[in-house]
């Protein structure tokens, strides 16, 4: 059974919480064999370019996956956590890098700003980001504020129809591809909601910021100076960005949470198959019990975080909330996808370290994932503080 | 136009297959199981003319059991219009020429005057079912049809010949073609489409719905029967030449000459 096919044959996981209908388990077919054929054959040029492929990304526009939690009278698929789940799962068994772009357009962007625009602005900014035609993203992290993002210091402040932003946001994925941008400021001290243009008079990014991993993803800088937009570029009412902000975390996390475990699963299976050929000493190395321990325990989390993250997927949506199990999957799924990437790599030795095989970008990749999102000890603390709250009212 | 395309499920192409018992033939409990691939180009082509608006619908024929329905749903949701499933208890243990008379009555009974079937299906490769449902209507048949051009009385086909030649095949409608590799890229699922395939029928016909006389099918009538199954011979171990380059290169040339025989 080959990576893509990893996830079990689907016909035995219809109706479990992986493929819960049969709509999940095509969507999964889709994706999976969208992912083998055009988006494996990409991934090592566009992690060494450092570029986004935009071509490829539109193809997903007209796939529908942009708009997979968009409800389809609005142009979209009306499907749920557990689909966007999917789809992130599996296009970062090949590039996490390419994922990233899709969840920071199709999470950050499109699935927020559904929630919080009106028709006027869905008539707008809805259906080009739909199709891929124009690519979105999100400003919350500044220069001085990532974790403490309340502390933010963009402003907004209204001078008669328009709205005028000054400051700068930063680690803006697609921040260099982007058309619109969602982009929390604060508005007489309160978070609000805007959309921003590229086109708007004030706006401009910055050079694009080189990473370690996510390469096939685009980040930079975001820079607001005397930046005007028109008023009904307000999303939702004034001082309700922080809801907005809460309410599209959980489901950030849980897809973020969905690509390492793409991640794991697919140095899992490189790992195996590497370790029945390599012959050391005489024998394929899967005899010696070093190497067992590699796999036994990359198997075990990684199943560990399959239940985790598809169990909370089914508990995420407009209406449910459990900020407690997305902050827990991305706690949970991130070590482990740079756990077993790191582990692939250990029993390929020399081989595993070198670009010929993508276990060496898939570990770069699976560090992000232990930071961007909310770190790791963001989640140890929003954890420790709902817990607290339920268990000592 | 209505457009009918006849789709077969069988195990994928990386399936491990393992004889069950060698009276009873391969074990299925743990196949994946997929669109044939050959019937994923016939499904593209008549997709194709209904985009064109050449066809006004697109039929998936599907012989089997409700097990089929998944790969039946694939089919709509690449934007088959409608899909009939043809199960009957009378039809079990039919062989291809029973299989290929409930297609043909099939077909027949849903008014189609254009049928795309794969080649072949990659599980038992007989090859022969397009054939015989062309041959049961008494329509034309092309096979191996790699290039098409569909007008609204006919069609040109293009196939290989062999050696780098083409055959060229003009046949009028109502014909059969059968799709090779090359013919075109199939499509994937769009998400709407997926989302729309739920909202499809799958009309379940037996033997009465489609006219097909019951004593013509199904086990008692096949022609064909399977009377063993095994496993391919394993392949003999390879064979590291030994010497210098020259003669490596002669001993190389003397194994391919006279012992494999192929120079």
């Amino acid at each position: 059974m080959s990576w893509h096919e990893l996830e079990n044959a689907p016909d035995d996981t219809a109706g479990s919480i992986f493929d819960p209908t049969p709509e999940h388990r095509m969507l999964r077919e889709m994706v999976a064999d969208f992912t083998r054929n055009e988006v494996e054959p990409q991934a090592e040029h566009h992690d060494r370019e450092q570029t986004l492929n935009l071509p490829l990304f539109r193809k997903l526009g007209e796939l529908g996956l942009h708009g997979i939690t968009v409800p389809e009278e609005h142009g979209g698929a009306g499907m749920d956590a557990t689909a966007a789940v999917i789809v992130h799962h599996e296009l970062s068994k090949s590039d996490p890098g390419f994922c990233l772009a899709y969840l920071a357009h199709a999470m950050l962007f499109v699935n927020n700003f559904y929630h919080c625009s009106d028709d006027g602005q869905k008539a707008r900014f809805l259906a080009p980001t739909l199709t891929g035609e124009t690519v979105g993203a999100m400003c919350m992290t500044e220069p001085g504020h990532g974790t403490d993002v309340l502390g933010m210091t963009t402003t907004a402040v209204k001078k008669g129809d328009e709205y005028v932003l000054n400051g700068t946001k930063t680690y803006i994925t697609n921040g260099p591809d982007a058309d619109f941008f969602l982009v929390y400021a604060k508005l007489d001290g309160r978070v609000t909601s805007f959309v921003v243009d590229r086109a708007s008079p004030g706006f401009s990014t910055g050079n694009p910021i080189h990473k370690m991993g996510m390469r096939a993803s685009t980040m930079s800088e975001v820079i607001f100076e005397d930046c005007v937009i028109p008023a009904s570029n307000l999303l939702g009412q004034e001082g309700g960005g922080l809801v907005h902000m809460m309410r599209n975390l959980e489901i950030e996390r849980l897809t973020l949470a969905a690509m390492s475990l793409g991640i794991a699963d697919r140095c899992l299976e490189i790992m195996v198959h590497h370790a029945a050929e390599r012959v050391a000493f005489g024998q394929p190395i899967n005899r010696f019990g070093q190497i067992q321990r590699y796999i036994g325990e990359s198997y075990a989390k990684t199943e560990a975080t399959r239940a985790l993250v598809y169990s909370v997927a089914r508990q995420v949506g407009p209406g449910r909330n459990n900020r407690l199990g997305s902050d827990a999957s991305k706690l949970f799924a991130a070590p482990v996808g740079k756990e077993v990437a790191d582990n692939c790599m250990q029993v390929m030795g020399g081989s595993g370290y070198c670009s010929e095989y993508p276990v060496e970008r898939l570990l770069r990749d699976a560090k992000l994932l232990e930071i961007g999102g909310g770190t790791l000890e963001s989640h140890q603390k929003n954890i420790t503080k709902d817990l607290t709250r339920e268990m000592t009212r | 136009m209505k457009i009918g395309v006849l789709l077969k499920q069988v195990p994928a192409s990386d399936s491990r297959i393992k004889i069950a018992d060698p009276q009873r033939g391969v074990a299925l409990d743990d196949v994946k199981w997929e669109i044939n691939p050959y019937d994923e180009f016939a499904l593209e082509a008549a997709l194709a003319l209904l985009d064109a608006k050449v066809a006004s619908d697109v039929v998936l024929l599907t012989v089997g059991g409700a097990d089929t329905e998944q790969r039946i749903r694939d089919g709509l949701a690449r934007g088959a219009t409608a899909a009939v499933r043809l199960d009957d208890a009378a039809f079990g243990g039919s062989d291809c020429l029973g299989v290929s008379r409930i297609l043909a009555a099939a077909v027949k009974a849903e008014g189609i005057t254009l049928v795309f079937a794969g080649k072949q299906a990659i599980d038992g490769d007989n090859a022969q079912v397009p054939a015989m449902v062309a041959e049961l209507l008494g329509w034309g048949y092309v096979g191996e049809v790699d290039q098409l051009e569909v007008t609204g009385a006919g069609a040109k086909a293009w196939r290989a010949a062999g050696g780098g030649a083409r055959d060229v095949v003009e046949v009028g409608l109502p014909a059969v073609i059968g799709c090779d590799k090359g013919l075109n890229q199939p499509r994937y699922a769009s998400l709407k489409g997926i989302m729309m395939a739920k909202r499809k029928k799958i009309d379940v016909k037996g033997a009465g719905a489609i006219g097909v006389d019951a004593g013509s099918v199904g086990a008692s009538a096949a022609l064909v029967s399977e009377t063993n199954w095994g496993e391919p011979p394993a392949r003999p171990p390879g064979r590291v030449l030994q010497g210098d380059d020259a003669a490596r290169v002669k001993a190389l040339v003397a194994a391919l000459r006279d012992e494999v025989k192929v120079i």
